[in-house]
């Protein structure tokens, strides 16, 4: 019996420059169809018709979308419903404008290292193959294997400051970076448990149900998780809620709202908390199952090689469900 | 050190001096919102070196101090001795375009 063919991913770029940047990152992908400047509108459908294309994934270029061609991510919504579009960037160039990705709800940016480091190449191609498979990240797959998770089940608003304690306690040396990682540590758990325990619990009405900061027991229906693992290097976390009312759509909108609130200084922006979260991590998931389940979570290493300037990635799926 | 947030506020002839203690979210609230009433100089030094974590909650709290503060004192705020983190914290969340930061 023959093998099954892989599933096509069509690559689109802005030129031969950009094709070439982007090639550490995509030169073994199977079933790869690259094409640069794809011609505009009708000529671009006419062409996809012609090929007989049926990709799983799109993957596009920050070179070439959203400033270049704005109007790409419609179309190819247009041609191919059902397929994934995945923006990659590379972590040199700037951070892609979020507003016309909100509005086009691209759910899926990874940064690329501009060099051609074999783990962090490996991690990525790990990434698109996961997004090809429907299958959603785990908090293994960014640490050295064998490294323990602990997993904190929470019952009340009060265990938040112990937890924190315990995960700066697993994060141990003495250098600046290490030090460094356990403030940012602390900080990202903060966000993501405060996310679970005020963000999460709402209404049938969308309004929220307890206040930041209020003290409050949790019902163990609301299954409400924080994870971590540590393996010397990496660090990394999620926080898991039963409530699964993080809508997919408003994740990138908050962090578009925030980006560009940071020019009109707005105390009242929302979503400034996942933001936070967004550009500590190296990079954000987001897994929600409507009504039943929001998992968010990442990884940040403690030798970042971003800046603080440089793009994060994030990731957010529907109903992804564990392979 | 403890995670409680506290105030130690002193005025001189020309400015203020308020240091900032503990960790900053929601607990914060009543403390942060009393904070512009007590200042009496157009020149306000803020002390960050004994606070702990800043999250999203006291961001917005420091925020809205900070605007009343320039709004309804007429005063240059200046933040001094902040960690590295907070220092990103405040860039990414536009805090220092309310307030310089002292090296």
């Amino acid at each position: 019996m023959a093998a099954a063919d892989p599933p096509v991913i069509l690559a689109l770029f802005n030129n031969g420059a950009d094709t070439e940047a982007f090639r550490p990152l995509l030169n073994d992908l199977p079933g790869l169809l690259s094409i640069e400047n794809p011609p505009a509108k009708e000529r671009f459908a006419e062409k996809m018709v012609s090929l007989r294309l049926n990709p799983a994934l799109v993957i596009l270029s920050s070179r070439l979308y959203p400033e270049s061609r704005p109007e790409l991510v419609a179309g190819l919504k247009a041609i191919f419903p059902v397929a994934e579009i995945l923006l990659i960037t590379l972590a040199t160039d700037p951070l892609p404008p979020l507003e016309q990705l909100a509005v086009d709800r691209i759910r899926h940016l990874l940064v690329t290292p501009a060099d051609d480091e074999q783990e962090g190449i490996v991690s990525l191609q790990e990434a698109i193959l996961r997004l090809l498979v429907r299958t959603p990240w785990k908090l293994q797959d960014y640490v050295r294997p064998g490294s323990r998770i602990h997993e904190f089940p929470l019952i009340s608003s009060n265990q938040k400051e112990a937890l924190i304690a315990y995960l700066e306690g697993a994060i141990i040396g003495d250098s600046q970076e290490m030090e460094l990682l356990r403030q940012r540590a602390a900080l990202l758990a903060d966000e993501m448990v405060e996310n679970a325990l005020y963000g999460a619990p709402q209404g049938k009405d969308g309004r929220k149900l307890y206040c930041k900061g209020e003290e409050r027991i949790i019902n163990v229906d609301e299954k409400i998780f924080f994870r971590f693992a540590f393996d010397g290097e990496t660090l990394a976390m999620e926080v898991v809620d039963g409530w699964g009312t993080l809508a997919p759509e408003m994740v990138v909108d908050f962090l578009a709202r925030n980006q560009s609130g940071m020019d009109e200084v707005s105390d009242e922006v929302g979503g400034r908390g996942l933001f936070i979260i967004w550009r500590f991590m190296d990079h954000l998931h987001v897994n929600i199952r409507p009504g039943m389940q929001t998992v968010l979570g990442g990884h940040l290493k403690a030798v970042s090689t971003h800046d603080c300037e440089s793009p994060r990635g994030f990731s957010i799926s529907t109903d992804y469900q564990s392979a | 050190m403890s995670s409680s947030f506290r105030v130690i506020a002193r005025s001189t002839e020309s400015a203020d001096y308020i240091a900032l203690l503990g960790n900053i979210d929601a607990s914060a609230e009543q403390q942060l919102q009393k904070l512009p009433g007590m200042v009496d100089n157009q020149l306000v030094h803020f002390d960050f070196n004994q606070a702990g974590r800043i999250n999203s909650m006291g961001i917005a709290l420091l925020l809205r101090c900070f605007k009343q503060i320039r709004e309804e004192k007429k005063a240059k705020i200046v933040l001094r001795e902040l960690n590295p983190t907070n220092t990103l914290l405040f860039k990414m969340t536009g805090v220092f375009m309310l307030a310089s930061h002292e090296k």
